[in-house]
């Protein structure tokens, strides 16, 4: 499951926002791209998700072109920045929405729903209202609803914004061990080198819409 | 954080009430209560049913009002997410367009409808539904999207990247997130057309009538003050307790009249047709009604502003147009004067500890369901009592006005009230504001442009009401919409154009009043 972006251009305007970016991300790896506020990061991760379209450049997913895919067929997860949780929906039904939309069968459904709650620790909080939430647990729900129709690359946008330290780095810690688990290929956009560090197992900069060399690798 | 019980509203914020109950006592509760006790004969109140002309205005009040609905929430919805969602030339001036169409009077909207159809057309369901959509879209519009405007695109974004295509992220997010918004838009909409009068006095004809016209033909024209008071009381029933069962197992959303707007996506192909197919639906009855108000049979001629302005003599055909323009001006003016004050201490009372009060809400949806024609019919009835004799006194008209007009002033503040944090009026206390001074230099500034609101639509609904005016007029104190409705009674191809004339230069003079007191309009 490796995500290869080939050459991305994005521009507003006359602004340019991306300038030829290119990436691959190894399956089953976390990399992380890292830059500070208004580099293009979330762009980057919108463009992937066929949120926005490119002026140039190629998305390729598992070996197949993605770049023209309307979004609800590329099989990308992502998590929002604040969470965006359906403030309709309980616990349970946001971690089922994804499946629901794809037609899964109702019992697969509460399985894989129950199994990404035990995996976030939320196994108690399923049918409590999303309003009622703390922020970390608002997080770990956004989680697990964006892996619950196991996405073949996960895109996480900032996700541990607003937290404070002691909950950030320990649901830093429990992020890179639930990606490490499920073996899932993800991208992370952070303003933070620390929480970039403890996530991911590779590392790119971004400033002002120009890429860096990668400059650390773990493993 | 100071305390709401130290602030001079919400101390007294029972109190405040008061007028808005006075008013609301005055103007209907007491004239209904009246007329159900003293006119009705007992053997009415079951054989009123069995009259086939009665059984007929009752089929037909509640399958065009039903049709109306379906179609308005339907054509409403898709407008109201392309005036939220998107971004285009022409969106500010489209919204006020269907702003002004809410408070145009409903004898010129039937007018308008009557110009643009094709004669066939006239008298038909079909013409009814029309104009109910062009006046009723406004509910929707302003009901629903204030909801979706307030709903981020990332959520969107976030149920796409779950896998949901456009129409499930529309059954299961889109619609969801504004279903209480809809049911109350629904509402509402059934019962201004259950209770449609004007329009459909001018589109109906003489085959097509609601319970309101029936009601109305009974008092008026056979007399029948027994049966047609038991008919107004059976409406004012079935809308009274359809509206409290519909708001006990609903959240009551309140129409408002100002959002900022918030939209940045460009509009493709499907959108730019439905906005443009909007647009002229909205333009051409208008245009319509110019060139009605210039046609005598089949020749161009002035003659019917001429008779109108009192510039040419017809046999037959006597028109005070500026007295009617006098009058409802002074009509309008004192029914805001009267409206403004009431309605925003009734917010204040609605809105205690920031939050509205579900019964409350439901009660402020109430007065514009309650027909005005039984409304004109009880007052006429009730006070005609010594020491109560009012009822050919001038200044019931305006105060019936400000009874109608009160509750858009409430549903223009109540949401400014409501949305003014708590904290603003403790960091005035901490430097030194008293209660009043808060009130006058943190709330009234910021319930300004609700203020102008108010005032523009309470003017605009006195010069429009048609309904209880009807009942109540005088012929020295004819109103411009009874005018109007006269001119369309008579014969001719002269008094037609006049009523065309005079029905342009209703929507011109209610068109500036709203446009210059309220002149952004959001949704």
């Amino acid at each position: 499951m490796s995500l290869v972006i080939d050459n991305i251009s994005f521009s507003y305007g006359d602004r340019d926002i991306l300038r030829n970016f290119t990436l691959q991300i190894p399956p089953g790896k976390t990399t992380a791209v890292v830059g500070p506020s208004g580099s293009g990061k979330s762009t980057l991760l919108r463009i992937i998700a066929g949120l926005l379209t490119p002026a140039t450049g190629t998305i390729v997913l598992n070996g197949y072109d993605i770049s023209r895919a309307p979004t609800h067929l590329r099989s990308v997860g992502m998590v929002f920045q604040d969470n965006q949780l359906f403030p309709h929906l309980n616990v349970y039904d946001n971690v089922a929405f994804g499946l629901r939309m794809a037609k899964v069968d109702k019992r697969i459904i509460a399985e894989r729903c129950q199994e990404l709650l035990n995996l976030v620790g939320l196994t108690e909080a399923a049918k409590q209202s999303v309003a009622t939430l703390s922020g970390g647990e608002a997080k770990r729900v956004a989680l697990a609803r964006a892996l619950a129709p196991s996405p073949q690359v996960l895109l996480l946008d900032e996700p541990l914004t607003g937290l404070d330290n002691e909950l950030h780095d320990r649901l830093a810690q429990d992020l890179q061990r639930i990606l490490h688990a499920t073996s899932t290929t993800a991208l992370l956009v952070t303003h933070l080198i620390p929480e970039a560090e403890v996530i991911s197992d590779a590392i790119h900069h971004l400033i002002d819409g120009d890429q860096s060399p990668q400059v650390g690798i773990r493993h | 954080m100071v305390s709401h019980s130290s602030s001079v509203i919400v101390r007294h914020v029972r109190l405040l009430a008061t007028p808005a109950t006075i008013l609301v006592l005055v103007a209907a509760v007491i004239p209904l209560v009246v007329l159900s006790t003293t006119v009705v004969r007992s053997a009415d109140i079951i054989s009123i049913w069995q009259n086939p002309a009665v059984q007929k205005a009752l089929v037909f009040s509640l399958w065009q009002a039903l049709l109306s609905t379906i179609f308005t929430i339907l054509v409403g919805l898709i407008a109201t997410w392309y005036l939220t969602r998107y971004q285009f030339r022409g969106r500010q001036a489209l919204i006020t367009l269907i702003t002004v169409s809410f408070v145009l009077p409903t004898v010129t909207v039937g007018a308008a409808f009557i110009a643009v159809l094709p004669s066939w057309l006239h008298h038909s369901t079909f013409a009814i539904v029309l104009a109910h959509l062009f006046f009723n879209i406004s509910i929707v519009v302003r009901t629903v999207g204030p909801r979706w405007n307030s709903m981020s695109d990332q959520l969107i974004d976030s149920a796409r990247t779950l896998g949901a295509t456009p129409l499930q992220t529309w059954r299961h997010v889109i619609m969801p997130l504004g279903k209480s918004a809809i049911y109350s838009s629904a509402a509402l909409t059934f019962f201004m057309c259950f209770t449609s009068y004007g329009i459909v006095t001018i589109l109906g004809g003489p085959g097509l009538a609601t319970l309101d016209i029936e009601i109305y033909r009974r008092a008026v024209q056979l007399g029948d003050l027994s049966g047609a008071t038991v008919l107004a009381v059976a409406q004012m029933l079935f809308i009274t307790i359809a509206s409290l069962i519909w708001s006990r197992s609903r959240s009551v959303e309140l129409m408002t009249f100002r959002v900022a707007a918030v939209s940045q996506h460009k509009p493709a192909v499907v959108p730019k047709l439905f906005i443009g197919a909007l647009t002229i639906f909205f333009l051409a009855p208008l245009l319509a009604l110019s060139i009605a108000s210039i046609r005598t049979g089949q020749n161009w001629s002035f003659s019917g502003w001429k008779v109108l302005l009192g510039i040419q003599n017809q046999r037959g055909l006597q028109v005070d147009i500026w007295q009617a323009l006098l009058t409802s001006g002074k009509y309008a003016l004192i029914a805001s004067c009267i409206a403004l004050p009431t309605g925003v201490a009734a917010t204040y009372a609605f809105s205690k500890n920031g939050s509205t009060n579900g019964r409350w809400s439901s009660l402020a949806i109430l007065p514009l369901s309650i027909s005005p024609v039984v409304v004109g019919l009880a007052i006429l009835v009730t006070y005609d009592f010594a020491p109560f004799e009012f009822r050919s006194s001038w200044f019931l008209i305006p105060i019936v006005h400000a009874a109608i007009a009160m509750p858009f002033v409430v549903r223009a503040t109540l949401p400014v009230v409501q949305g003014i944090p708590p904290d603003l009026r403790s960091a005035a206390a901490t430097l030194g504001a008293s209660p009043w001074r808060r009130f006058c230099f943190i709330e009234i500034p910021l319930l300004r442009p609700a203020i102008t609101t108010g005032i523009a639509f309470s003017m605009a609904i006195s010069l429009g009401e048609f309904g209880a005016t009807s009942f109540l007029t005088r012929r020295e104190s004819q109103t411009l919409p009874i005018v109007i409705a006269d001119l369309f009674g008579k014969a001719g191809v002269i008094p037609r154009a006049s009523g065309m004339a005079a029905s342009l230069l209703l929507v011109i003079v209610t068109g500036i009043i709203v446009l210059s007191v309220d002149r952004k309009p959001h949704v």
